[in-house]
């Protein structure tokens, strides 16, 4: 009497959880009988493999003689996740794609989820040439696969943790144990355990939580969908952070000049990449200052000219109505937007956009004198030396910056450039990311600066 | 949330306050398009007034397409005043655009004010902070507003001809001087130390600039030209401009030098503090050029000894007739009183040595080749 008690306890139990998740049209409530054995089945077909089910529970139900074995089967599989105490956790398993299995009152969570987006994707947002052509997957487990294959060390340590918000995602860290600075582990576990929010979607939305302040201009982590990239920084003492279904990781502490890095560098002999790296900080002094600069000159300065460009310069700007600086300003506007429609624009439409901008509207804007072509020539120049950024958040917060120092420029001349830029670097140095200084050159570490510092 | 929005709103509210202000400008802001680039200034005297100047702007004119241009487009501005200051004060009531000194490079002075009135306008120019120390300075014969109004025929638009020919910009020439305002001035108020300006000349139909003769300044002298021979070896010697051709005569037999290296080198001699000589080291290195008579490399000696003997009387008869005018564009006097204590009266010593004074020349002609193979 007393086991069918139990029974039914168990039964019981199993229907609360399904009523739990009752509305949902993908929840599957399952008895498998054979003779006198039964076997209850709880699981979200949405979200689990058919085929594993099949051929892990259902097939060897109907082919194993006794009961009891196939209790110990269950229980013998790999398949097999920590049991949660409390319902809530039960369901949220449930939601991820467990199975629940109970046979008498046994209950066993069996993992036999199905993720569709676990195919690796080409690394688009970092592309190189000479480097590995793929990225991560949108599966976590996938993603920590690729990592374990490019980094095999007994050391890297993969410590998950679950986000307490709508999606309950899994959140990954990854770390190299020898080189990590225990300091930093702690603090960002302390903030993900911190996080009050309603929902995270993925990697971008939780670096910016992770900020810890609203109103931030430049990125304080690099996210990167490139596993070389993640692995580069692993090495270097950082702490990767993996969410589950996004196909980048975040990468924790940074500094500025990791944003100037293209992974590109590391598979080229050393002058060349010296002379890429030139290039790249050329462009992003161009892209910051070129507008300001032109602004400064034509206006305030044209001394600075070689008399041959002030002519020209002057001669050029014949006509146009609008001083300077509002010229500058609707130019900037206008490669911003063409740039923000051709990003959100499907791939086949947005080279129309950037022809029809760029060329047609350049070419008319300059015919009809409302702008100087020698301001084309700046934007133009500031626009590509934009895209020289090897990372994409670090040029959002460029293109921002230009417009403060423009607007500086514009009211106080070349001397207003001047005090933008010391403005701004001091902003730089007053950042730190996760301790951090922001500025930091990678000269010395802190260790070898402090001893300097005794001697 | 609500703390949040009240900060985004003040933020935009800032931001459009401040483009609001900017907007205030207006016209008032002034751009490239307001300005006028005045690219050289021209000093004349007036005639029956020795107080007067005449001060003539060469304003370049920026139009529309500067490479379908074919001629560049000047606008020239003049006035009579009492001073370089008042003047340009006056030119500027002439124009609808502001006056821009900042790309003035050639400063243009008449040959008559070669004397103490320069004193007057460098103290102008060296006072107004947007005309360049790197102004060229020249004479200008026979009117400065003549030369400054030349267009010469090879002039291209958006590049000014005046510019060109200085400081080794466009043509490089041993026969061409090039004085920067800062220099100028510094030799001129130097003691023992003369400057040398270039003086630009202008062909009968004004289509061309000539400049390879020169002028030496003395604060209480009458200017002393060089004849465009005497400002070849001036530049050569002194600048280490290296000249194209140096003629060599020997009776009938002609060399044509083609020099590519000139350095020279002195030490004045004296004997308690008493200057006795200077001793002149020049050496030139090259190659033949031209020649009337067959040559042989074998006699490669010869030719040098001949040239140096040429090349040491050319230099000593000029550097004679710069002692018999008591002027002194080498520096020998600075040099002098740099390389030894100062003390009262040093200066004065060595102004009275210095008509006397035994110049030894010394030319080290090594030619490189004959021009021929044998």
């Amino acid at each position: 009497m007393g086991e069918s008690e139990k029974d039914t306890a168990a039964l019981a139990y199993i229907n609360r959880l399904a009523k739990q998740l009752a509305p949902s049209a993908d929840v599957v409530k399952k008895n498998l009988k054979r003779n006198d054995n039964v076997v209850h089945l709880l699981y979200l077909k949405s979200v689990v493999d058919m085929m594993q089910l099949q051929e892990v529970i259902v097939k060897p139900f109907y082919g194993n003689s006794a009961e009891q074995d196939f209790a110990e089967y269950v229980q013998s599989l790999p398949y097999e996740t920590q049991m949660p105490t409390g319902d809530e956790e039960v369901l949220t398993e449930i939601t991820k794609g467990n199975v629940l299995v109970m046979i008498d009152k046994q209950i066993t969570l069996l993992e036999l989820k199905m993720v569709l987006a676990n195919t690796v994707q080409a690394a688009e947002m970092e592309p190189t040439i000479h480097g590995p052509q793929l990225g991560l997957s949108e599966s976590i487990e996938t993603n920590i696969n690729l990592i374990r294959q490019r980094y095999h060390q007994p050391s890297l340590m993969i410590e998950t943790m679950q986000l307490d918000e709508a999606s309950n995602r899994t959140v990954a860290l990854l770390y190299d144990r020898e080189k990590v600075r225990p300091e930093l582990l702690e603090e960002i576990k302390l903030r993900i355990n911190n996080l009050d929010v309603e929902l995270v979607q993925g990697s971008a939305d939780l670096q910016y939580y992770l900020n810890n302040s609203k109103y931030t201009l430049l990125p304080k982590t690099l996210l990167s969908g490139r596993p070389d990239r993640l692995l580069h920084n692993v090495t270097g003492g950082k702490v990767i952070i993996m969410v589950d279904g996004s196909p980048h990781g975040i990468i924790a502490p940074v500094v500025f000049f990791d944003f100037m890095l293209s992974m590109e560098d590391n598979y080229h002999s050393f002058w060349i990449v010296s002379a890429i790296r030139l290039l790249r900080y050329a462009g992003i002094i161009i892209c910051t200052m070129l507008p300001s600069v032109y602004v400064g000159i034509t206006s305030y300065n044209p001394d600075i000219f070689k008399t041959e460009l002030a002519l020209t310069v002057a001669a050029s700007r014949i006509g146009v109505p609008y001083p300077s600086f509002i010229e500058v300003f609707l130019m900037l506007l206008f490669i911003e937007l063409l740039t923000e429609a051709s990003i959100r624009l499907p791939e086949k439409v947005s080279s129309t956009a950037t022809t029809v901008g760029g060329l047609i509207l350049g070419t008319a804007a300059v015919e009809a004198a409302l702008v100087s072509n020698v301001m084309v020539i700046v934007i133009s120049l500031v626009a590509i030396s934009t895209f020289v950024i090897p990372i994409n958040e670090m040029s959002y917060a460029i293109r921002v910056c230009r417009f403060l120092l423009l607007l500086y420029t514009t009211s106080f001349g070349l001397a207003g450039l001047v005090l933008g830029m010391i403005g701004l670097v001091m902003y730089l140095v007053n950042l730190n990311s996760f301790g951090e200084p922001f500025l930091r050159v990678a000269w010395k570490d802190r260790h070898e600066e402090l001893k300097a510092d005794d001697q | 949330m609500r703390s949040h929005s009240i900060f985004i709103i003040k933020i935009v509210l800032v931001f459009f306050l401040m483009t609001g202000v900017l907007l205030q400008t207006g016209c008032a802001f002034k751009d490239i398009d307001k300005t006028l680039f005045v690219v050289a200034i021209a000093i004349d005297p007036v005639e029956n007034n020795e107080e007067r100047y005449k001060v003539t702007l060469k304003v370049s004119l920026p139009f529309g397409a500067i490479k379908e241009a074919e001629k560049p487009s000047y606008a020239y501005l003049s006035n009579e005043g009492d001073s370089i200051g008042e003047c340009i004060r006056m030119l500027e009531t002439y124009a609808d655009k502001v006056l821009e000194f900042g790309q003035m490079k050639t400063i243009l002075v008449h040959e008559l004010l070669m004397t103490d009135h320069l004193k007057d306008f460098m103290d102008y120019f060296m006072r107004r902070g947007d005309v360049q120390l790197i102004a060229f300075v020249a004479g200008a014969s026979p009117s400065a507003e003549e030369i400054i109004k030349v267009e010469p025929e090879t002039e291209a638009p958006a590049s000014v001809s005046l510019f060109n020919f200085f400081g080794g910009t466009g043509t490089e020439s041993p026969f061409i001087t090039t004085t920067y305002l800062f220099q100028f001035r510094r030799d001129f108020f130097s003691d023992g130390i003369n400057p040398v300006l270039p003086l630009i000349e202008t062909n009968e139909e004004q289509t061309e600039l000539r400049i390879n003769n020169a002028i030496v300044i003395d604060q209480h002298k009458e200017p002393i030209k060089l004849d465009n021979q005497e400002t070849k070896y001036y530049n050569s010697l002194v600048k280490g401009a290296s000249g194209f051709s140096y003629k060599e005569i020997k009776g009938d037999f002609q060399l044509l030098l083609n020099i590519s290296r000139i350095k020279m080198d002195y030490q004045i001699i004296a004997e308690n503090d008493e200057p006795q000589s200077i001793e002149m080291n020049v050496k030139m290195v090259g190659t033949i050029g031209e020649s009337n008579q067959p040559l042989s490399l074998k006699k490669l000696d010869e030719y040098n000894q001949m040239a140096s003997n040429t090349t040491e009387k050319i230099i000593s008869k000029f550097l004679k007739k710069m002692q018999e005018h008591e002027v002194d564009p080498f520096g020998f006097g600075l040099r002098y009183r740099a390389t030894r204590l100062e003390r009262d009266g040093q200066i004065d010593k060595w102004n009275r040595a210095y008509p006397d004074l035994d110049v030894h020349v010394n030319v080290d002609v090594k030619l490189q080749g004959a021009g021929t193979i044998e």
